[in-house]
């Protein structure tokens, strides 16, 4: 386990400093997500005490952004006048980007023997 | 205080505690685990989502005890600083996506570019057209991505992290209950499809669903999420750049 927190915090931490001295624009953690990523492709496999710390924190992922989204009671005056705006502006937002990824999918991707459909 | 002597104990153990990270942390993860308990009983259903139902309590544990939140959110750091780790950790999920994948790499990245743009374009046409306060706006920008990497990239346009993340989560379950119904009315029926889809759209929630529903839409839907989220975090500050000197 600890380990495997290991093999994160370094990935992190490569992230972070190519992220302060190259790519100021990308935040850190995303440019440790693409090494990791890339690492593994080139691995060809997950290590397996990386495999288990990285599943349990991936599983409870929502547990982390707990702390920042609590500061909601700060806004809560300014979205109860814009409240419908937002939910409005959320559920077009979520429907239509669903709507053409899956079309962009559909009308560009080859259909393939083995590809299973919903019934 | 004029409070009797036998009361002053628990008086000053409730000072203690209530500015004790112990508080945050235990309040965090008690309400957390309360929304986990609640998700396994409705037979994990998008809307009763862990991070609501914890959202709930934590803020009307605050409003309650009228703790400030900024004494909340210094105790509750430590669940907070593991974001960052939680977010390199999504390469072990993306890269089992990336495994199932089979030469389509070209037509995926132009769904993500396709459904990101829509998901921005859509958000900000709406908001605007509802007059809403102009303050929103950055956050919808971060939202079209997954919570921990949209959070990344509010800090990077000024957005509101909190916003972002409120938002993120509701747009992962508004897509996560509604998405089948919208994939069926377009008639998009390969589980790949569909999984992709409601990864790049509703991100986590969404990619959760989809692993329930069918394992291939599953390692699609994370593959969705987390090439969306890399491609956001490049692009969307760019994006953001580029339209205020536009202005």
């Amino acid at each position: 386990m600890i380990n495997g927190l290991l093999q994160l915090l370094v990935f992190q931490v490569l992230g972070e400093l190519a992220s302060k001295m190259l790519l100021p624009s990308i935040p850190g953690p995303v440019i440790g997500l693409v090494l990791l990523l890339g690492s593994l492709i080139a691995l060809g496999s997950i290590p397996p005490r990386l495999e288990q710390v990285a599943q349990t924190i991936v599983q409870h992922l929502g547990l982390l952004f707990i702390p920042t989204s609590a500061g909601i009671i700060m806004f809560l005056p300014m979205l109860r006048e814009n409240l419908g705006a937002i939910v409005v502006a959320l559920l077009i937002s979520v429907a239509a980007s669903i709507a053409v990824t899956g079309l962009v999918l559909k009308w560009l991707a080859g259909e393939r023997a083995d590809d299973e459909h919903a019934t | 205080m004029n409070m009797r002597p036998d009361q002053a104990p628990i008086v000053e153990i409730w000072v203690y505690l209530s500015g004790s990270p112990l508080f945050a942390l235990t309040l965090t993860l008690a309400a957390y685990s309360f929304g986990v308990f609640v998700y396994e009983r409705s037979g994990k259903h998008p809307m009763a989502n862990p991070v609501l139902v914890a959202l709930l309590i934590v803020t009307a544990a605050l409003v309650g005890t009228e703790i400030p939140y900024k004494t909340y959110f210094e105790g509750a750091q430590f669940v907070h600083f593991l974001l960052g780790t939680g977010t390199v950790a999504l390469a072990v999920p993306i890269y089992a996506g990336w495994r199932s994948l089979r030469g389509r790499f070209g037509v995926l990245m132009l769904a993500v570019f396709a459904g990101g743009l829509t998901s921005i374009a859509t958000g900000v046409a709406v908001l605007t057209l509802l007059e809403a306060d102009q303050s929103f706006l950055l956050a919808i920008y971060a939202k079209s991505v997954t919570a921990p990497i949209g959070m990344g990239i509010a800090e990077r346009i000024q957005a509101s992290p909190t916003l972002t993340a409120v938002f993120a989560v509701t747009t992962g379950i508004l897509g996560a209950v509604f998405g089948r119904f919208i994939l069926n009315a377009a008639g998009v029926s390969a589980w790949w499809q569909r999984g992709f889809a409601l990864g790049v759209a509703s991100h986590g929630i969404g990619t959760s669903r989809a692993m329930s529903v069918h394992p291939v839409a599953g390692a699609y839907a994370s593959l969705g999420m987390g090439l969306h989220g890399i491609a956001g975090a490049v692009l969307i500050p760019l994006l953001i750049q580029a339209l205020m000197l536009l202005r």
